[in-house]
């Protein structure tokens, strides 16, 4: 059964990129997200961000977090410096409330910016 | 968000190669970064709308930084001291020309003092929070917020620097500023460090200036 309007967990949607030595998998960075969230906020906070990857596909992704807690999710994705021995760098490409307007808005817009110079 | 529409510096890096910082950088929204050491040599491309600055850092015993830092203060690189012992930092802010003085331990009011009379910024270095974890981590966390609470009460200039050595330590201002939530600096302090301060810094070192108050338009 649906949850009422006023009870349902507010959230946002984070578009991001991976720069990274190597190609990630989608559970190297799971862990690497938890991991650095409960070494920065602890167990309590890292729970009241509740966070989850919805997508990711080896350079870009979407992570669902709590809509008061941007700051944070934004710095411990920050945080995340290597990944065992692979040096990684994430940028954080956009904040929405909806998973379509990440993707077209801020994942699409890059690739198609990124093209651009090529063609000329 | 109409905070983040200024221009950002980051003003510590140390990159091997400067041509792909730069192009990095510009992509992340930065409008121009310091580069420390071997600067690049005319072959290099750079893009459009991006400075690069040169640097001097100086190193050295406390009680020869005074020569060296007179013998540096008449040229157009940004001076940068990394602080540390009390002795350091005290020869750093009470020098006149010293543009950064960056994480110094054992800060106290009376160099705070002497700072706000000097002009000097106190730099907070986030790299080291990005690369260390546990322990060093809390301690250096601990550090920066106590240098802040000096120059919240003196009103220094603050300035963040991320200290990158390659593409993969440069973070984007947004990201910056959420890191310096971490140890209590406000967005406003945050986004002034990383575009007021540095432009502060650019106009002081340009040849139009000729002290404080006094510039030629």
């Amino acid at each position: 059964m649906k949850t009422i309007p006023t009870l349902r967990e507010k959230k946002r949607y984070l578009a991001f990129e991976v720069m990274s030595e190597k190609t990630l998998n989608r559970q190297e960075l799971v862990k690497e997200i938890l991991n650095s969230m409960i070494s920065i906020y602890g167990d309590k906070g890292a729970n009241e961000i509740n966070p989850s990857l919805m997508s990711f596909d080896g350079k870009y992704g979407i992570l669902r977090c709590e809509r008061e807690k941007r700051v944070e999710t934004r710095a411990s994705m920050a945080c995340i410096n290597n990944i065992h021995g692979v040096r990684v760098s994430i940028l954080v490409l956009g904040i929405s409330g909806t998973i379509k307007g990440a993707t077209e808005k801020f994942i699409q817009q890059t690739l198609i910016n990124r093209q651009e110079p090529r063609k000329k | 968000m109409s905070l983040f529409g200024s221009k950002f510096y980051d003003f510590y890096t140390h990159p091997d190669d400067v041509g792909l910082m730069a192009t990095e950088g510009k992509r992340y929204g930065y409008s121009g970064i310091t580069v420390i050491g071997n600067c690049a040599n005319e072959k290099t491309l750079f893009p459009e709308d991006f400075s690069i600055h040169r640097g001097i850092e100086i190193q050295a015993k406390p009680s020869r930084i005074r020569e060296e830092i007179k013998k540096y203060r008449g040229c157009d690189h940004i001076l940068i001291i990394n602080g540390g012992e009390e002795e350091i930092n005290r020869a750093a802010v009470e020098t006149e020309g010293v543009d950064i003085l960056m994480h110094p331990l054992e800060f106290n009011n009376v160099l705070a003092k002497a700072a706000s009379d000097n002009s000097v910024s106190i730099g907070f270095n986030l790299g080291s929070l990005i690369r260390l974890k546990g322990v060093a981590r809390v301690r250096e966390l601990k550090t920066m917020r106590i240098n802040l609470k000096h120059a919240q009460k003196y009103k220094l200039q603050l300035i963040l620097t991320s200290d990158a050595h390659s593409i993969y330590d440069l973070r984007a201002p947004r990201e910056m500023v959420a890191i310096s939530s971490l140890f209590g600096m406000t967005e406003k302090e945050a986004v002034d460090a990383l575009s007021v301060t540095p432009l502060n810094i650019l106009r002081k070192k340009s040849p139009d200036y000729i002290q404080e108050g006094i510039e030629i338009i």
